[in-house]
């Protein structure tokens, strides 16, 4: 589903921050993205997320090689790919439903369409009570529950997590890891998820990809 | 009122605002929008004025001719009148023919030469006030030939006043239109440097749509959708207070004016009255700069857009 094979990435002229990354992610797959802070998690998922284009080296997504997608093609495949951040990014004038609700938007379907499948996520993340709230009265892990729902109601094949559980208390940082575990299982999401909290990564026995100075190792 | 009148409106596709209905932003363009439709509306109602009334004026004086019969030695000034008037009346597409009396002759000149000066000694020139019933149809030609037998008699068609007021009055519009031209420039550029200003604050927003998979087009569309509602305001707002300005000038004009002073500012500017046509054209700037707003806006937000990405 995803091959890295060499790829490089610098900014500008300055030093590699990712140097020589070769792996591949099969589909429904669930992986732990470690490393310590600088290390290059958050660029690896920029890449993953297409926004970022490698310096050198191939990278193939859903069998194409991303280098040769035009605008329209990168679009269409950023489609299938969901993310959610640490600090939520939910739209403070709207409300959780609408937050949700967001993606299908985007796709061009009308309210009448979208709403019972918005209700149901909501309910099942358990925010079915809170759907009309703005994310100003959401608690933080009501609101990286909203960014989760978010993220995967449009169905992407592959979803992204950048520290997801870093603005919550360890107890529901395992609720929310839950969360993303049931979503693999269920739908066959392929998950990837960033995080520097060992002990998250030991009562969870997912792969992990540990980052070092910009080098990766796989941990099976 | 206006904000009811927009809720009444049919909502894009899909239900909720993509970008906060109120910002700051917003605001500030809403104002800016208001300015300047309010600039344009009054320099358009201007134009409108004085082409009104330099119409009024050229179809007045085109449907009147002057004969003046000045005195001759050995002449009979009130025989020359009266056949003056004779041969004007039977003139085709003639209406009437007047002679004036001494004592309207008389009061023509005391403007120029004062109050309380005899003028029974001084032989003036006698003038017929000759009005059109067609001045298209009117055979002046012939009416200047005929005069011709006439000693002294000359025809005054005032074509070359007409001309000078279709001059004065083509300026005034053409200025007029400058200024709109000008305004039109000025709005813009202010619509880019707000609009660009509104993507600033609103950067959350568009990243955030580019993370789920919007598109350019699809973000461009979110904020032209806003930015042709607060055209649309701005330029009602405009349009109305320029039609308010409008009928202030009118009122305080007849009010604080000397009545003479009023009665000239009247035969200038016709009471200052826009009409319904006047009233018509101001308010057509309303979708003008409602689609000025959105289309800037739309060109300047794409543009943001690829430069963003």
């Amino acid at each position: 589903m995803i091959e890295f094979s060499d790829v490089g990435l610098r900014y500008g002229n300055g030093p590699e921050i990712l140097t020589d990354l070769s792996f591949s992610i099969e589909p429904g797959s669930f992986h732990f993205l470690t490393g310590p802070s600088g290390s290059g998690k958050t660029s690896l998922l920029r890449l993953l997320l297409l926004s970022l284009k490698p310096s050198r080296g191939k990278v193939t997504m859903f069998g194409e090689d991303v280098s040769r997608l035009n605008q329209d093609s990168l679009l269409q495949m950023r489609r299938h790919i969901g993310i959610v951040f640490q600090e939520f990014r939910l739209l403070d004038h709207l409300t959780t439903f609408e937050n949700v609700a967001l993606p299908l938007r985007v796709l061009g379907q009308v309210e009448s369409e979208y709403r019972p499948n918005v209700i149901e996520l909501l309910e099942w993340v358990g925010l079915g009570e809170r759907m009309h709230a703005f994310p100003s009265l959401l608690s933080g892990g009501e609101k990286q529950r909203a960014a989760i729902a978010r993220a995967v109601i449009g169905r992407p094949k592959v979803l992204l997590a950048d520290e997801p559980t870093g603005n919550v208390d360890p107890e529901l940082s395992d609720r929310l890891v839950h969360l993303f575990a049931e979503l693999n299982r269920t739908l066959g999401t392929t998950i990837i998820l960033a995080t520097h909290e060992l002990p998250l990564l030991d009562r969870f026995g997912y792969p992990r990809m540990v980052l070092n100075k910009g080098e990766l190792t796989i941990h099976d | 009122m206006i904000r009811q009148l927009l809720a009444r409106l049919p909502r894009r596709v899909g239900g909720f605002p993509i970008v906060p209905e109120k910002s700051v932003a917003g605001r500030t363009l809403l104002l800016l929008v208001t300015i300047m439709a309010f600039l344009s509306a009054v320099t358009l109602g201007g134009v409108v004025l004085v082409q009104k009334s330099a119409i009024a004026w050229s179809a007045d004086v085109g449907r009147e001719l002057t004969i003046q019969i000045r005195p001759v030695e050995g002449e009979v000034m009130e025989s020359n009148l009266r056949t003056a008037v004779s041969l004007a009346e039977s003139t085709p597409g003639v209406a009437s023919a007047r002679a004036l009396s001494i004592e309207e002759s008389q009061n023509l000149l005391r403007p120029w030469l004062g109050q309380g000066l005899d003028l029974s000694a001084i032989d003036i020139p006698r003038l017929i006030v000759v009005q059109l019933s067609d001045p298209l149809d009117a055979d002046i030609p012939s009416l200047q030939r005929n005069l011709g037998a006439i000693k002294g008699a000359s025809l005054d068609t005032h074509a070359a006043w007409r001309q000078q007021l279709n001059t004065m009055a083509g300026t005034v519009v053409l200025s007029g239109v400058l200024i709109l031209g000008l305004i039109g420039v000025a709005t813009v550029l202010a619509i880019i440097f707000a609009t660009r200003g509104a993507m600033a604050t609103n950067r959350e927003i568009v990243d955030v749509l580019h993370f789920i998979g919007a598109s350019n087009r699809f973000i461009a569309g979110a904020f032209q959708g806003r930015f042709l509602s607060i055209g649309l305001q701005g330029g009602l707002l405009g349009a109305l207070l320029s039609i308010l300005f409008f009928l202030i000038i009118g009122t305080a004009a007849g009010s604080v004016l000397p009545s003479e002073a009023t009665a000239q500012v009247g035969v200038l500017f016709g009471q200052f009255l826009l009409g319904w046509e006047g009233m018509i054209v101001i308010l057509a700037l309303v979708p003008v700069m409602a689609v000025l707003t959105a289309v800037t806006s739309r060109v300047t937000v794409r543009r943001y857009l690829s430069e963003a990405s």
